[in-house]
C-alpha cells in the first residue's frame, strides 16, 4: 500500500486527538471522584492528594454489593432466558425456513423501531396487572420481549449461512431434530450466541428507563436505574457521585475488555448482515 | 434490511393485524369504574399500639435520614413495630407515588408533596378518625388545614390526608463573614433593605444571591418576593385549587417583575440553570455569595460548613412593622387507604408529634418546627444556633398567621411541566413577569381547569 | 425424482410444523411483552385517563394536542436536531477515523485505538450524562481546556446556555456513537476487494479520490445500518438528557422522551403521553424505512 508520509503524520495526530477527546470524560470522572468530598470539584487538574476513600465511602453507602447483585439477578434472569429462545426461533427461521417465517421475521424487525418511550407507560400498567411490579421480574420479562427481534434476528443470520448440507447428512445418519440442533448446530452457533449474550448482558445492565419507572426500590434496579439512587444521594458531593457512577460502569469496562475481540467481531457481523 | 419482496405482502398484512387489534382494544376504558372509595365513617379506630410483630413500610426520597432515626427510635420504644424504609429521588419518587399508592402492596406511609388526585381517587387514608381519637385538634390548624383536601379536589378543608414529620420555614441565609466586609452589619428589616445589600454585593464583586435552577429551587427566592405582595389568602385560594383562583394577580406579577430586575442586575450567577439543589448548597456553604435562600432543613449543614459565620432569618417584608410571610409546609406523608396497618402508622404519627425523644429527633435531624400540640415543650437546641433561629422563626409566622405553602405543591405536574422551564427562563432574562405569572396561569388552568 | 421432490415436500412440511413449535416461546414473549403493550397504548391513546380513575373516551382529542401544544412540538423539533449530532457527526467522524485507523499497519495501537473508541458505546448513557455534565460546568474541564488555550471569551455554563445546551448534549451523543461507527466502518473498509485500491492509487489519486471513488461507496451498507441505529437512538433519547438537563434550560433540550415521562408519570395525563408515545413510534418508522429502502434499491 502507498501511503504519503504526510497522511501518515496528519492521520495519526488526528486520531490521537479522538482517542483523548474519547477518554477524557472517563478520566475527568476519576479526578472528580478522587477531590475532597465535601466541596464542587473544579476543573481537569489531577487532585494533589487523592481521596481514594471516597471510593470506599460510595461503595459502602451506596450499598454497592446490593446493587451489583440485583443487576447480577436480571441479567440472569434476562441472558439465559433471551439466548434460549432467540436461538429456537432463528433455527426454525434459518435452517429449517419454515412456511410464514419471511412474514415473521419482518414482524418481529418493526420491533426493532419502536422506542421503549412508546411502550413504557403500557408496560406500567401491564406489570401492574400481572403483580410484577416493583420486582425484578417487571423488568426482566419485558426486556426478553424487547430484545426478541434483534436476538432472533442475529441467530437467523447464523443458522442462515450454516450450509444446509451438514443438517442433512446429520438426517441421513438418522439423527432427530433435536440430536441434530445439540450434536451440530450448537457448537457451530457459540462465536454468534457468545457475542450475542455478551451484548445482551450490556444492554440489560446499561438499561435505565425501564428499571427507573418499573421498580420502586433503586436497590432493585439495574446498575443504570440506579445511578439516579446515586445522584440522589450523593449530589451533595460532586466527587462521591463520580466515584459510585465509575464502581457501577467498573463492570461493563471490564467484560467489554475480556471479550472485546469476540465481541466487536460478532457485532460488526450481526450489524451488516441486518 | 434483507427480506425477500415475495414475503413483504404478507408481513405487511401482519401488521395491519396488529393495527386493527389494537383499535379493536381501544373501543374498551382502561382503569378503575365510576366508584371511589368507600366513606370511612365505619372505620374502627383504635389508639392502643398493636403486641403483635408488625412491619410498617416506608416510602421516602433520598437524602433525608429522619425517617431512619424515627424508625430506630420507636423501634426502641416499641421493639415488636419494625420498619421497612424505601427511598427514592424526589422526582422518582413523585412520579411514582399514585401508582405505588394504588399497588396491592402499598407503602404504609409514603413521602406524597402533592395530594393531587390520590385522595379523589380514593388511595389516601382519612385521618380524620384518628385527628378526634387522638385529640390532634389542639394542634396548629394552620399547618394542618392544608393537609386537608375536599371531595372537589380543593385543599385547605375536607378530610386530613397527610401529616408532617416536621413543619418546615424557609428564609434566607447571610454569610456573615461576607457580609462584615461589605460593612452589612446585620439582616435587612425591609424588601428594599434586601436590594441594599444585594446591590451591594454586586458592586464588590460578591455574588448576592446563590441559587440554582436546573431543578427549579430558584423559585423559593421568585416565592418569597411575590409572598412579600401578595395577599396571602388569594395566593393560598391558588395553591389549594379553589375554582377561579389565578395565579397572574397584579401582586404575583410585581413579584415576578423584581426577580426579573435582579436578573437583569446580575444577582443571579451566569450557570444557575446548571446547577442543581445540592451545587448551589455546596457553594454557599464554601462562602460562594452573600445570601442564599432555604430552609431549615439545611441549618444544620450550613452551621456545620460555616460556623459562627451565618445567620438564618425571614424574608423581609415590604415594609417595616408589616408581618412576614414565608413558605412552610410539612414533610408531608400520607397513608395508604390499602394499607392492613393504618392503626399502628396513624400510632407512629401521633407519636412523632407528642412524643419527647421524637421531637427532639425531628429538630436535631432536620432542624424543622415538630408540631403538635403548641403547648408541649419546645426540643433542646444550642443557644445562638440556626437551629435555634429557626424554631423561633417556625414560632414567629405562626404567631403572626403568615404561613403559605410552596407554590411547587399546587398540582403534581405544574413544578416540572411549567414552574421549573419558566423560572428557567425567568432569571436568565428571558421572559418577564408578567409572561412567567401568565405562563404558570395557563399551565395550572389546563391541569385544574377539567375538573 | 419426484419421489424426491415428494419427500422434500413432506420433510418441509414437517419442518414447518416444528419450526413453528421452536418460534413459539420467542413469539410469546415479543407479542406479550412489546406487541400487546403496543395495543394497549394505542388504547389509551383514546382516552382521558390519569392512570388510577376512571378513564373517557376522547377519541382523536390527545392526538390533536400533541400536535396543537408547541412544547410538545418544540421537543420533537429537538429530537430531530438531535439527529446532525447523533447521526451526522459520528458517521461522518467515524468515516475518517476508520479511514485513518486502516492506514496504519494493524498492531498493537490500531487494536488499542479501536479499544478505546468503543468504549463510550458500552457504558451507561447515564452515566455519560453525568460524566459530561461536570464537563460542561461552569468550573468544569471544557472551560478549563478553553481557558488555557487562551480562548476565555468563549468559556460559558454549556448546558445552561440557550444557544449551547442542545449542541452540548447532542455532543455527548456524538461522542457515545462515534466509536460504534468507527469500528463497524473500519471493518466494513477490510473487506472491500484491495486491488481496487491499488488500481486507483497507481492512478495517481490522492486520499479524497480514493475516499470518495472506493472507500464510501463500498460502505454503503454499513451506513445504512449506522444511519437507520443512530436516527432510533437520536429520536428516542431519554438516558441522557434526563441525567444531564432534564429538558433545560427552560425547554431548549426537552425531547419527546422526557416530555412522555413527565405527562405520563408525574401529571398522570396518560392518555396524553400514550399518544405522544405512539406520534414518536410512527416519527421513528417515517425516518427509518425509507433508509431501509434506499439501501435495498441501491443493492440492486
Amino acid at each position: 500500500m502507498i501511503t504519503s508520509r504526510t497522511e501518515v503524520v496528519v492521520g495519526r495526530v488526528l486520531l490521537l486527538l479522538a482517542l483523548a477527546l474519547t477518554l477524557l470524560p472517563l478520566l475527568n470522572m476519576a479526578s472528580a471522584a478522587l477531590q475532597p468530598a465535601e466541596v464542587n470539584p473544579r476543573g481537569l487538574s489531577w487532585p494533589s492528594d487523592p481521596q481514594w476513600g471516597n471510593f470506599v465511602t460510595a461503595f459502602e453507602t451506596g450499598h454497592v454489593w446490593r446493587l451489583m447483585g440485583s443487576s447480577l439477578l436480571i441479567v440472569l434472569g434476562v441472558v439465559p432466558a433471551a439466548l434460549l429462545i432467540a436461538t429456537l426461533a432463528g433455527y426454525a427461521l434459518g435452517s429449517l425456513r419454515v412456511r410464514g417465517g419471511g412474514a415473521v421475521l419482518l414482524f418481529l424487525v418493526l420491533g426493532l423501531t419502536i422506542p421503549f418511550e412508546a411502550l413504557i407507560i403500557p408496560l406500567y400498567y401491564q406489570a401492574e396487572a400481572l403483580g410484577t411490579l416493583n420486582t425484578r421480574w417487571a423488568v426482566i420479562l419485558p426486556l426478553i420481549g424487547l430484545f426478541m427481534p434483534f436476538s432472533v434476528f442475529w441467530m437467523r443470520a447464523h443458522f442462515v449461512n450454516v450450509p444446509p448440507e451438514l443438517s442433512e447428512a446429520a438426517r441421513v445418519d438418522g439423527a432427530g431434530l433435536w440430536q441434530e440442533f445439540r450434536r451440530i448446530q450448537l457448537p457451530l452457533a457459540t462465536p454468534a450466541l457468545s457475542a450475542l449474550a455478551i451484548l445482551l448482558f450490556l444492554w440489560t445492565w446499561n438499561q435505565f428507563l425501564l428499571p427507573v419507572v418499573l421498580i420502586d426500590d433503586p436497590l432493585n434496579r439495574t446498575a443504570a436505574g440506579a445511578l439516579t439512587f446515586f445522584q440522589g444521594q450523593y449530589s451533595l458531593s460532586i466527587p462521591l457521585l463520580n466515584a459510585g457512577a465509575l464502581i457501577v460502569i467498573t463492570p461493563v469496562i471490564i467484560v467489554f475488555l475480556i471479550f472485546q475481540r469476540q465481541f466487536v467481531k460478532a457485532l460488526l457481523q450481526g450489524a451488516v448482515k441486518s | 434490511m434483507a427480506f425477500s419482496d415475495g414475503r413483504r405482502r404478507s408481513g405487511r398484512s401482519s401488521v395491519v393485524a396488529v393495527v386493527a387489534a389494537g383499535l379493536a382494544l381501544a373501543a374498551c376504558a382502561p382503569g378503575g369504574d365510576e366508584s371511589s372509595s368507600a366513606p370511612r365513617d365505619d372505620v374502627e379506630v383504635s389508639t392502643e399500639l398493636t403486641s403483635d410483630e408488625v412491619t410498617l413500610t416506608i416510602a421516602d426520597e433520598t437524602g433525608f435520614p429522619l425517617t431512619d432515626e424515627l424508625a430506630a427510635e420507636f423501634t426502641r420504644q416499641h421493639p415488636n413495630i419494625t420498619f421497612d424504609i424505601n427511598r427514592d429521588t424526589f422526582q422518582n419518587l413523585t412520579a411514582n407515588a399514585p401508582r405505588l399508592l394504588a399497588s396491592d402492596s402499598p407503602p404504609d406511609l409514603i413521602r406524597l408533596p402533592t395530594i393531587g388526585d390520590t385522595a379523589r381517587d380514593g388511595l389516601l387514608a382519612d385521618l380524620d378518625p384518628y385527628y378526634e381519637a387522638y385529640g390532634w385538634d389542639t394542634w396548629s390548624e394552620s399547618q394542618l388545614a392544608p393537609l386537608r383536601m375536599d371531595e372537589d379536589g380543593v385543599r385547605g378543608s375536607g378530610p386530613l390526608y397527610q401529616l408532617g414529620l416536621g413543619y418546615s420555614v424557609t428564609g434566607i441565609f447571610m454569610n456573615l463573614d461576607i457580609a462584615e466586609e461589605l460593612g452589612i452589619d446585620g439582616p435587612p428589616e425591609t424588601l428594599a433593605e434586601l436590594e441594599e445589600n444585594l446591590a451591594t454585593a454586586q458592586e464588590n464583586g460578591v455574588l448576592p444571591i446563590v441559587a440554582g435552577d436546573k431543578d427549579g429551587v430558584v423559585n423559593f427566592v421568585v416565592q418569597a418576593a411575590m409572598n412579600q405582595y401578595a395577599d396571602k389568602d388569594e395566593f393560598l385560594s391558588w395553591m389549594f385549587n379553589e375554582p377561579g383562583a389565578a395565579y397572574n394577580t397584579p401582586e404575583n406579577v410585581r413579584g415576578a417583575e423584581l426577580i426579573r430586575e435582579w436578573a437583569d442586575a446580575g444577582y443571579f450567577s451566569e450557570d444557575i440553570n446548571s446547577l442543581d439543589y445540592f451545587a448551589f448548597v455546596t457553594e454557599f456553604s464554601e462562602g460562594g455569595g452573600l445570601f442564599t435562600f432555604n430552609g431549615n432543613w439545611e441549618a444544620a449543614n450550613y452551621q456545620e460548613a460555616l460556623g459562627d459565620d451565618v445567620a438564618f432569618f425571614l424574608v423581609p417584608p415590604e415594609n417595616e412593622g408589616d408581618g412576614h410571610v414565608a413558605m412552610g409546609a410539612a414533610n408531608s406523608f400520607a397513608v395508604a387507604a390499602n394499607s392492613p396497618h393504618i392503626d399502628e402508622i396513624a400510632h407512629f404519627l401521633d407519636w412523632v408529634h407528642t412524643d419527647p425523644a421524637a421531637r427532639q429527633i425531628v429538630v436535631d435531624v432536620t432542624g424543622a418546627s415538630p408540631g403538635g400540640d403548641p403547648s408541649l415543650p419546645l426540643p433542646e437546641t444550642e443557644p445562638g444556633s440556626l437551629a435555634e433561629s429557626a424554631l423561633e422563626m417556625a414560632a414567629r409566622i405562626s404567631e403572626e398567621d403568615g404561613q403559605v405553602d410552596f407554590m411547587a405543591n399546587t398540582t403534581a405536574g405544574i413544578y416540572a411541566g411549567s414552574i421549573i422551564p419558566e423560572s428557567q427562563l425567568l432569571v436568565t432574562s428571558q421572559i418577564t413577569g408578567q409572561e412567567f405569572a401568565d405562563r404558570v396561569q395557563a399551565f395550572y388552568e389546563s391541569e385544574v381547569g377539567d375538573r | 425424482m419426484i419421489r424426491a421432490g415428494a419427500h422434500r415436500r413432506a420433510a418441509v412440511r414437517r419442518n414447518t410444523a416444528r419450526g413453528w413449535l421452536l418460534l413459539l416461546p420467542a413469539l410469546a414473549a415479543y407479542v406479550g411483552f412489546v406487541v400487546w403493550p403496543l395495543g394497549m397504548g394505542i388504547q389509551y391513546s383514546f382516552f382521558d385517563w390519569n392512570g388510577v380513575g376512571p378513564a373517557t373516551w376522547v377519541g382523536l382529542d390527545n392526538y390533536a394536542s400533541v400536535f396543537g401544544d408547541p412544547e410538545l412540538l418544540g421537543s420533537i423539533r429537538n429530537a430531530f436536531v438531535l439527529i446532525v449530532f447523533f447521526t451526522v457527526i459520528p458517521v461522518t467522524v467515524g468515516l475518517v477515523l476508520a479511514t485513518l485507523i486502516r492506514s496504519l499497519r494493524s498492531g498493537a495501537f490500531s487494536r488499542a485505538s479501536q479499544t478505546i473508541l468503543f468504549l463510550p458505546q458500552v457504558i451507561p448513557l447515564a452515566a455519560a450524562g453525568i460524566a459530561w455534565s461536570w464537563m460542561y460546568a461552569q468550573t468544569g474541564a471544557v472551560n478549563e481546556i478553553l481557558g488555557r488555550l487562551g480562548l476565555d471569551g468563549l468559556t460559558r455554563p454549556w448546558l445552561a446556555d440557550y444557544d449551547t445546551a442542545l449542541p452540548a448534549v447532542g455532543l455527548i451523543g456524538s461522542w457515545v456513537l462515534t466509536g460504534l461507527c468507527t469500528v463497524l466502518l473500519l471493518t466494513g473498509i477490510g473487506k472491500i476487494d484491495r486491488s481496487l485500491y491499488e488500481a486507483v492509487r497507481l492512478d495517481g489519486a490522492g486520499w479524497w479520490r480514493e475516499f470518495f471513488t472506493i472507500t464510501l461507496p463500498g460502505l454503503r451498507q454499513e451506513i445504512a445500518v449506522l444511519v437507520t441505529i443512530s436516527i432510533i437512538a437520536a429520536l428516542s433519547s431519554f438516558d441522557i438528557i434526563y441525567t444531564s438537563t432534564q429538558g433545560g434550560p427552560g425547554r431548549a433540550t426537552l425531547v419527546p422522551g422526557i416530555s412522555i415521562y413527565r405527562i405520563g408519570f408525574t401529571q398522570s395525563d396518560v392518555g396524553l403521553a400514550s399518544a405522544f408515545g405512539i406520534v414518536l413510534m410512527i416519527l421513528v418508522l417515517a425516518c427509518v424505512l425509507p433508509i431501509q429502502r434506499l439501501a435495498r434499491v441501491r443493492d440492486r
